[in-house]
Formats: C-alpha cells, structure tokens, sequence
C-alpha cells in the first residue's frame, strides 16, 4: 500500500510540472500531538491509530485548486523529539508557512507552544505566516486545555488559530486552506510592496523622456 | 488515542541502549530517502522555473525592437503603434514609464494598470517563488548560498554513510570482528573444559583400577594373616592350625614376662611391617601403567623358594653378624629370560635401627651367594629387634620385582646365651599384611605398654613418719605410644591407684592424653620396698566422668623383677579390659 502509493506521487511528481505556485509549508510541534497523522489526512485521506515516533523529518506533495490557481504544496512533517531539532530546524529558513500543533490532551505540549514561536521567529523569515492547531479535539472527555486558552494564546501571538481532529477528520482541509490563501496575500503583499523600488530603479533611465511631455504640453 | 498513547508507552519500554548504534543507523536511511525525495523534487522545480524565464525573456525581446520614428511622432512602446496628437494618445506605464496605448495595458484596477511586460514580470515572481526568496534575503543576506549548500551537503556526507553502510549485508563489516571474536572465546573454554574432563574421566578409570588393586592386596592379606600370627618355618598352615591360633588368642594374659616382651615385638612388627607396605604402595602410586600390569601380575602370583641364612652374635664387639648363603626354588615365571635375584636385609623396627644391606645380583632361581653383613647391636635390643630379608629381581633400569620376603624374630634365636651360629632356612612368604585382621585388631588394642622403673631414695632423718618399714623409695610409671593406642579419645585421662598394705592408697592423676604427644609420666613416692612386695597398681583410662577401660599389675614376680634392677626401665604388656556398665 504504502510502496504503490509512493510510486504513484513519484510518476506525479515527475510529470506534473503544470502549476501555478509552489509553497512550502512546515508542521512543527511536541512529539506525539498528531502531527504526522494530520499530513496523512489531509494528503492520502488515511488515519493509523498506531502511533509511530517520525525519524528526522518527511514530507508529500499535494496539489490544490485555489482561486482558479493551481498551487503545489509540499508539506514537511519533522519529528518533535529534541534529539532531532538540527536536523528540523534547517528546514525552517525554506518553509512559506507554519503549522503549531498542540494536543488539547497534553497540557505539556501546549504549554510548549511559545518556544515552538520563539523557534519560528528564530530561523524562519520575518513574515512566516503561523496557524495554532490544536489537534485531537474528538476527545472532548479528556480535554484538559479548553478553546478560549488556545485562542487567547494565538491572539497574542498572531497567530490563526485551528481546532481539528485528524481521526475524525475535522477542520483539517480548512487549516491547510487558510493556511494558503494567508500565504497568497502576504505575496501579493509582498510584490506591491517591492513595486515602489522597481518603479525607482526605472524612472532613472526616463528622466530625459519627461522633460519632452511639457514641451508637448507647451506647444498645446 | 487511548491505544495510540498506549503504543507510544511501549515503544518507550522497547528501546534499549544496545539498538542505539542501530537504531542511528536507521535514522540515516530514512532522513537520506527523504533528502533525495526532495531533491528530485527540487529539480523538477528547477526546470519549471528555467521554462518561465526563457518565456519572460522571449517576451522582453519582442518587445523590446526600437523603430526609429521621425522625431515629434510618439508611438507604443510594446507594439509600436503610431499614437495621435489628440486621440488615443496612450498613458505612462507606472512600472517602467513607457508610454503604453490602450490594447497593451493590463488593468488591474481602475487606479492599477501595468504594460505588458510588467505584469508578465511580475508573473514570474509569482509562479517561480522568486518573491519569497527576495523577502527572505532580507533577513539572511546569503540565503541562496545557504539554501542549495546545506541541502546538498547533508545529502553528500549522507551518501558517503549509506554507501558505507548499504553496500555489505546484514550485519555491517563494523560489528562482524568482535562476533567472530566471542565465537573463539566461546570455542577455547569449551575445549580446555573438554580436556579436563577427558583428564577426570582418565584419573578416575585410573582410581578404579587402583581401588581394585588395593581390594585384591586387602584380600590376600587377610589370607596370609593368621599365617603370619603363627610364624613357623617349612610348615604349610591348615584348618587346624588357624583354629589353634584363635584359641590361643584369649590366653595370652597368662603368658610370662619373656612371652610378654615377645608379644610386644610382635606389635612393634606389625606397626612397622605396615609402614613397609605403605611405603611399597607409596612407589606403586608413582608407575605407569606398565607398573600397574606389574602389580598385578604381582599379586596374583603365589610365592614360593626358600633362603638359607646364618645368624651369630659376638657379645665382645656387641655385632650381630648376618650370613646370606643362598636362595632355593625362587618364584619367577617368565621363561624367555633369566632370573637375577638379590636379596635386601634390614632390621625392624626402623626407628630403632638404620641397618639397611643388599647382595650382589646373581643369576637362576637357585643363586648362591655367601655375603656376611655386621651390624653393631646391643644386647638389650637384641630381643626386640626383627630381621627383614626380601628377594627382588633386578631389571636392570626398570622397575624391580618382588619375588618373596621373610621376617626372622631374634629374641627366638636365643643369641645372647651362647656365641655358636644358628643356621636357619626359611620360607619366602608374600608382602607383610597389613593391620587389617579382627583378631589383630583385639590383640593390639587390649595391650597397654608401659615402663615402671622403681629406685630408693637416700635416707632423712627429719621424717615424721617413722612408720615406713625398710628404705623409703620411688615407683615411676611411664605410658609410651599413648597417641597411637587411643587416637580415638582425645579427652581422655590416665588414673593411677597404687594399692598398699594396711589400706593405704596412692592415687594420681594424668592431664589429658590430647595434650600430650609422646610419653606420660606418673610418679608414686613414700614407698618402701616391703610395701611394693604386696602393692596392686591399678591403671583406669577415664573420658568425661566415664571409666573406658582398666588395667592391673599385681604379679609379685613383676615387682621382684623392678626390685632386683633399681633405677632400670622395665617393661610391661598390661591387658586392658573394658569396663561394663
């Protein structure tokens, strides 16, 4: 199953080169908050209930239509634990944006959330887009951090913030959606924001050209 | 998740330290297959991109062809379109202020219009990526550098690892010498205990065979046991015979002092006899197995032959002079070769005398050989003294064999009397047994030994007793060879009760036997010689309030024989007799 489906994203990848953008998304958290199980639900569509501690770091290629676009993501899964962070944190500097994943369970890993930010304001660029996820929110009975805290937390540190389950596959399409349309305001953001300089670094050639048109102006 | 936290609980449980090199092995593999993974990833972009550049640039050269216009005439910077002084007239890009006419702008909004040329740049960024790589060198200056360099780094270094680390199977060419290793550590021990244990095996058929060995010489002891009690010479022992003897047994209390003496050196022999024996053994331990055949070839063969000796004692130089003349109708089987006996001589027991002579070698089983040895021997250990004579074959440098033995008491040679020589011929008999027989046993243990020795004392006036009778003296009993008699009682004690007319009683006492090694002294004094005359010494060995056994002497010819020699050592065989309850 899982060698035929890699053969099958390897022919795609291979042969689709026909797609509007490309951005890199980065899933970061504690060891064990689910975020591995996120990717494969929103990338294959599959959940394991078994859990499997991720090695280093990993990731899959999905393509999406978004505002008559066809953008590629490719989505880097890295592993939580400490011993792996030089290896994950290389990957920080190329990623567009960011997922922070928390387990509503786990109080530990909530309370983690800030140095995960603090990681991100670190190595990445300065306008990485960041949505909070907190994930495993179909065990309600054992919730031990409630929404407003998460909420609050990401308000403050401005942040989106995401309540999903990728069991029961809540919220999960919706997050990596936000998650790109966020990314394409910052580019246009971006982009009209370089205009001015572009604008400036051409007038210098067409200085001689202005002094014509209140010539013409003149002859009017 | 119950089960997903469980899962995770148990992957913790099964990691152990010894996988870590492993499991950092496994780590690498699957860090590389994602760094490949992306780097082919990265190419395919790549390639995209370069396809959008060639089309921005085909772009930029279309519209880039300068026509030369007459000067005052403006025209399309992108299609080159004559425009008109009044109408459509065009506009200014605001991104590279050319003067662009209506077909070829862009509008975006109705403030936002860009050329052509413009917005396909702006396209480019978009789709290549471009824009994020310009926001990100704000922060990092040498971001291009860093990006491409660590991702092929890591992959190099990585590809190096997984070259090394793929290319043999399982397990890696790292951990295959050290198993081989303990596999040769396993196989050395292995072997060494192999070895000892053929060793053990090998000792232990060696101390069967011994053990046997040693029931078969037990056995014939036993046989020539009562034969030897009843020492005779040219005389075959019967049934009757070996009865006389056990009768004989019970009787010996009443036998003289001479006889008395006698038995003690029939002790004595023994003892020594038995050392001999042992000493015999102690050489047969230390032979091969050619030794052993030897032995047993020894010691199922019967012995028979006689030797022929003269015995003489010179009273002036106080020798004892002893003639070998020869040997008859010696024991040896083996036909192929010849006979070449001699003959040893030593007196028993050893700790007394270290005579010790041997003949010449001759040849036959009826050698003639006529040697005289000398030895200087007193007269009063004539009678204790036990002559050994013993054949052997001589093998040049192998081992000997034994081929008969005799023992000749001298005390029943009545040397002392008279200076003629005893002309004797004596049977050759097997190895002296052992103190192996029950009835050696009884006699030995039913004897005390011991030395009294009685003397007077000098004569004092400033005595209160005037009631002794004739010269006042001293009884001094000595116990010798204690240890050996009663090895069994360590606790025990001598008592001395010396019995004298007119109800008087001397009593004492003896520490313990354990304490002491070789002799214990017991001295009775205020004694004259009228009193000894009816005196009975009672001799009791006691252990923790318990009476073991007891002796008497109350012979008046034993105290006559201590009064007639004051000051000399006079010995004595007292039975002991158990004590019932």
């Amino acid at each position: 199953m899982a060698s035929a489906t890699d053969n099958r994203y390897g022919q795609k990848e291979s042969s689709d080169q026909n797609f509007d953008y490309m951005f890199k998304i980065l899933i970061i958290g504690n060891s064990s908050v689910g975020k591995t199980s996120f990717l494969f639900r929103y990338a294959d569509d599959s959940f394991t209930p078994a859990f499997v501690s991720t090695v280093g770091i990993d990731f899959k290629v999905k393509t999406i239509y978004r505002n008559d676009k066809r953008i590629k993501l490719q989505i880097w899964d890295t592993a939580g634990q400490e011993r792996y962070r030089t290896i994950t944190t290389a990957y920080y500097r190329g990623a567009m944006g960011f997922i922070l994943m928390y387990d509503i369970t786990n109080e530990e890993s909530f309370a983690a959330v800030q140095d995960w930010s603090t990681q991100i304001k670190t190595y990445s660029w300065d306008n990485a887009q960041v949505l909070l996820v907190g994930n495993k929110c179909d065990m309600e009975d054992e919730r031990v951090v409630a929404s407003e805290r998460g909420r609050q937390l990401s308000e403050h540190l401005g942040f989106e913030y995401f309540e999903a389950s990728a069991k029961d596959n809540i919220n999960v399409k919706q997050t990596f959606e936000r998650l790109v349309d966020i990314i394409c305001e910052k580019m246009s953001e971006s982009l009209d924001a370089a205009d001015p300089a572009v604008t400036g670094a051409k007038q210098g050639p067409q200085l001689t050209e202005q002094p014509a048109a209140p010539h013409q102006d003149c002859a009017c | 998740m119950k089960l997903e936290q469980k899962n995770w609980e148990d992957r913790k449980n099964d990691f152990c330290p010894l996988d870590l090199g492993l499991f950092q092995a496994l780590e690498r593999e699957r860090v590389l297959e994602v760094l490949q993974r992306d780097k082919a990833l990265r190419t395919i972009d790549a390639d995209r991109v370069r396809r959008l550049r060639v089309e921005l640039h085909g772009l930029c050269l279309q519209t880039s062809r300068i026509i030369s216009r007459p000067f005052g005439q403006r025209s399309c910077a992108r299609c080159q379109r004559v425009l008109g002084k009044f109408w459509d007239c065009g506009s200014v890009c605001c991104g590279c202020s050319h003067r662009i006419c209506n077909r070829c702008q862009v509008v975006r909004s109705a403030h936002d219009w860009k050329c052509t040329v413009c917005h396909a740049y702006r396209e480019f960024k978009i789709k290549s990526g471009e824009w994020f790589l310009e926001q990100q060198a704000k922060k990092f200056p040498s971001v291009k550098e860093n990006s491409e360099t660590t991702g092929d780094k890591m992959l190099q270094s990585y590809q190096r690892l997984s070259f090394i680390a793929v290319v043999p199977p399982t397990p890696p060419p790292f951990y295959n010498p050290p198993s081989f290793n303990r596999l040769e550590e396993h196989k050395k021990p292995f072997t060494k205990s192999m070895e000892n244990l053929v060793a053990s095996v090998s000792a232990h058929i060696k101390k069967l065979s011994k053990s046997q060995n040693d029931l078969s010489e037990v056995a014939g002891q036993l046989t020539v046991d009562h034969g030897h009690m009843m020492y005779s010479r040219r005389k075959s022992l019967s049934d009757g015979a070996i009865n006389r003897a056990l009768c004989k047994v019970p009787s010996l209390p009443i036998l003289s002092t001479a006889q008395s003496t006698s038995t003690s050196t029939l002790c004595l022999t023994d003892d020594d006899v038995s050392s001999t024996s042992a000493y015999s053994d102690d050489q047969r331990d230390s032979n091969s197995s050619t030794g052993m055949d030897s032995v047993l070839f020894e010691n199922t063969i019967s012995v028979t032959g006689e030797i022929e000796v003269v015995l003489a004692y010179n009273n002036r130089t106080s020798c004892l002079e002893i003639t070998i003349k020869a040997c008859r109708n010696l024991m040896f089987r083996d036909t192929k070769k010849k006979c070449h006996p001699y003959v040893n001589v030593c007196l028993l027991p050893k700790k007394c005398h270290n005579f010790k002579m041997k003949t010449a070698v001759r040849k036959g089983k009826n050698p003639v050989y006529n040697e005289t040895f000398t030895c200087v021997l007193s007269a009063d250990l004539l009678s204790s003294a036990v002559l050994q004579l013993s054949v052997w074959h001589s093998r040049g440098l192998k081992r000997r064999l034994f081929l008969g033995e005799t023992l000749i008491r001298l005390a029943d040679m009545d040397l002392e009397d008279t200076d003629s020589q005893r002309s004797l011929c004596c049977k050759l008999n097997p190895k002296a047994p052992q103190l192996g027989g029950d009835a050696e046993l009884q006699f030995t243990s039913v004897l005390l030994l011991i030395q009294a020795q009685f003397h007077t004392l000098p004569h004092n006036n400033t005595q209160t007793h005037g009631v002794l009778l004739g010269a006042p003296g001293q009884l001094t009993v000595l116990f010798t060879d204690v240890s050996k008699l009663l090895s069994v009682s360590k606790t025990a004690h001598f008592e001395g009760i010396l019995c004298l007319p007119g109800h008087r009683e001397l009593v004492r006492k003896t520490s313990a036997l354990k304490k002491t090694d070789g002799s214990i002294r017991m001295s009775f004094s205020s004694l004259s010689q009228q009193e000894l005359q009816q005196a009975t010494l009672t001799l009791n060995l006691w252990e923790k309030n318990c009476l073991l056994t007891s002796a008497r002497l109350h012979k008046e010819s034993s105290w006559q024989h201590l009064q007639r020699m004051p000051g000399v050592w006079q010995e004595f065989n007292l039975q002991l007799q158990v004590v019932q309850t």
